[in-house]
């Protein structure tokens, strides 16, 4: 777009299940470490749970946030306001409340919002014969609490908006502001997304759709194997992640880091099907994002795939890869790096596009992890397998797929 | 329960919930020095009615004390006849 602001990520932050920080997270990713493990709850009502699933064990909400903070928040609003607030401090801002931020503002997403706290109100109620629940369930539970506990710590009075697009979530969150900085209408905005989807009633509710991968104690590791021949399904995860994204001036003008370029945003509708993915909603999607960002196909190096590790919906996403990239596919690098973070539903997205972020940064992209034998129906692209792939990254790719159709694909282009 | 084992209730709740000092709450001490705000004060309430089996009315008057919030458990509780 002729004339309008560039937009800068000059911050990253997220809650990952390894515990560690952005630099221990990425190091793993390359290196194709699995963070799934069997995750089992036996304070529920019948069956006890045993799945391979994602989970944040070592985050500590009070040590993170204090607890009079902690105490009012659900988990994935912890999740969600400790990963702002580390992209806060990665971007280098200062955490003042002098200075008038009515132009900065907060775009998160979640899937699910606060499902662990509506879950433990059933429980009380449903199983435990209490008439009444905690007053706080509301302000716990609700899906805008992360975002507005996000503006309220980090004084920022712009638009404070929360979308809820099932797997897409928090890629739209990220994807919708680029218009409002290009036009000048805010100036720097935190977007993200978080999730804490292990709660009884949900977990029950993606194994009866028969897509969850299964696994034990030695085998939940490989558990999520995209792309793969003997691909199983999915895993759940629980996890959060922010950036922090500028005008590009205003980021030059303050001296601050910049990761990348988030050059270009697409969002389709499938109109077609609730979970039935489809090749021409993703192949619109990624055309748009490319096309929004001043780019071509020719300097698209890598794609964050949404890869889930369904038998349904890897297949489609390659063929719709092939259809955008043409004779060039073969030479595009593809990873789907949830088979080593799980899929994080509504955080899924902003995850995915740190990494796609961190590729551009470091000029090295993540693997498949378990990518053994590609299946026949996911081949024609240059699946990035057994190591991670070094080389000249000029632009990338991170795509977001949900159910309901809603095609969501990200673009960024290298800094220098 | 008396109003020293109220006191003692809301002391515990604040620990919990604020990690405040216990020696703090005194039936003098001002519930907004305590961090008790609106929304606290809801819970504070709730944590009362289920311990004491009392119903709070919805119209009282908002407590500005920690001993004008154990005046209206007491009240309530002496009306229980307990």
């Amino acid at each position: 777009m002729a004339g309008a602001r560039r937009v800068a990520v000059t911050g990253l932050g997220l809650v990952n299940p390894f515990g560690g920080d952005l630099a221990d997270f990425f190091g793993r990713m390359l290196r194709g470490e699995s963070a799934i493990r069997l995750f089992t709850r036996e304070d529920t009502v019948t069956r006890p749970l045993a799945v391979p699933a994602v989970r944040c064990t070592n985050f500590d909400a009070d040590a993170e946030l204090g607890r009079s903070l902690s105490y009012t928040m659900d988990r994935y609003s912890q999740l969600g306001t400790t990963a702002a607030l580390s992209a806060w401090r990665d971007a280098g801002l200062p955490r003042t409340r002098d200075a008038p931020r009515n132009d900065w503002g907060v775009s998160w997403g979640t899937a699910l919002g606060g499902t662990l706290t509506f879950e433990s109100g059933y429980i009380e109620l449903l199983r435990n014969g209490r008439e009444r629940v905690s007053p706080l369930s509301v302000v716990l539970g609700m899906s805008n609490a992360a975002a507005s506990h996000i503006s309220i710590q980090l004084g920022l009075g712009a638009s404070s908006a929360t979308y809820t697009v099932a797997c897409a979530s928090s890629a739209v969150a990220i994807g919708e502001v680029l218009s409002k900085i290009r036009s000048g209408e805010v100036t720097l905005m935190v977007v993200g997304g978080s999730e804490a989807p292990l709660s009884y009633g949900v977990v029950r509710a993606w194994e009866a759709m028969r897509i969850l991968a299964g696994g034990d104690e030695t085998s939940a590791v490989r558990a999520c194997r995209p792309f793969s021949s003997d691909r199983q399904g999915l895993v759940l995860g629980e996890g959060a992640g922010a950036m922090i994204l500028e005008d590009w001036d205003h980021a030059v003008r303050r001296g601050a880091r910049i990761y990348a370029e988030f050059a270009g945003y697409g969002s389709t509708s499938d109109h077609d099907h609730l979970v039935r993915p489809n090749v021409d909603g993703q192949m619109r999607a990624m055309r748009m994002a490319i096309q929004d960002g001043g780019l071509t196909t020719d300097e698209i190096d890598y794609i964050n795939a949404h890869g889930t590790a369904t038998r349904e919906g890897d297949p489609i996403e390659i063929a719709a890869i092939r259809g955008v990239f043409g004779s060039r596919s073969g030479a595009v690098a593809v990873s789907a790096t949830k088979s080593m973070h799980g899929h994080m539903l509504g955080a899924t997205g902003v995850i995915e596009a740190i990494i796609t972020v961190m590729s551009l940064a470091s000029q090295e992209a993540p693997p498949t992890a378990h990518l053994d034998e590609v299946d026949r129906d996911c081949t024609g692209v240059r699946h990035i397998t057994g190591g991670s792939l070094r080389g000249s990254l000029r632009a990338a790719l991170s795509n977001s797929f949900a159910f309901g159709g809603s095609n969501t694909v990200l673009a960024f282009r290298a800094a220098h | 329960m008396t109003n020293q084992d109220n006191l003692a209730v809301l002391s515990a709740f604040l620990h919990k919930t604020q990690k405040i000092d216990p020696a703090l709450v005194t039936p003098e001490a001002l519930l907004e020095d305590l961090k008790v705000d609106s929304l606290l004060l809801l819970e504070l309430l709730f944590e009362f009615e289920d311990r004491l089996g009392v119903s709070i009315p919805q119209d009282i008057e908002r407590p500005k004390t920690v001993g004008d919030l154990l005046g209206i458990v007491e009240k309530l509780q002496a009306g229980k006849g307990t």
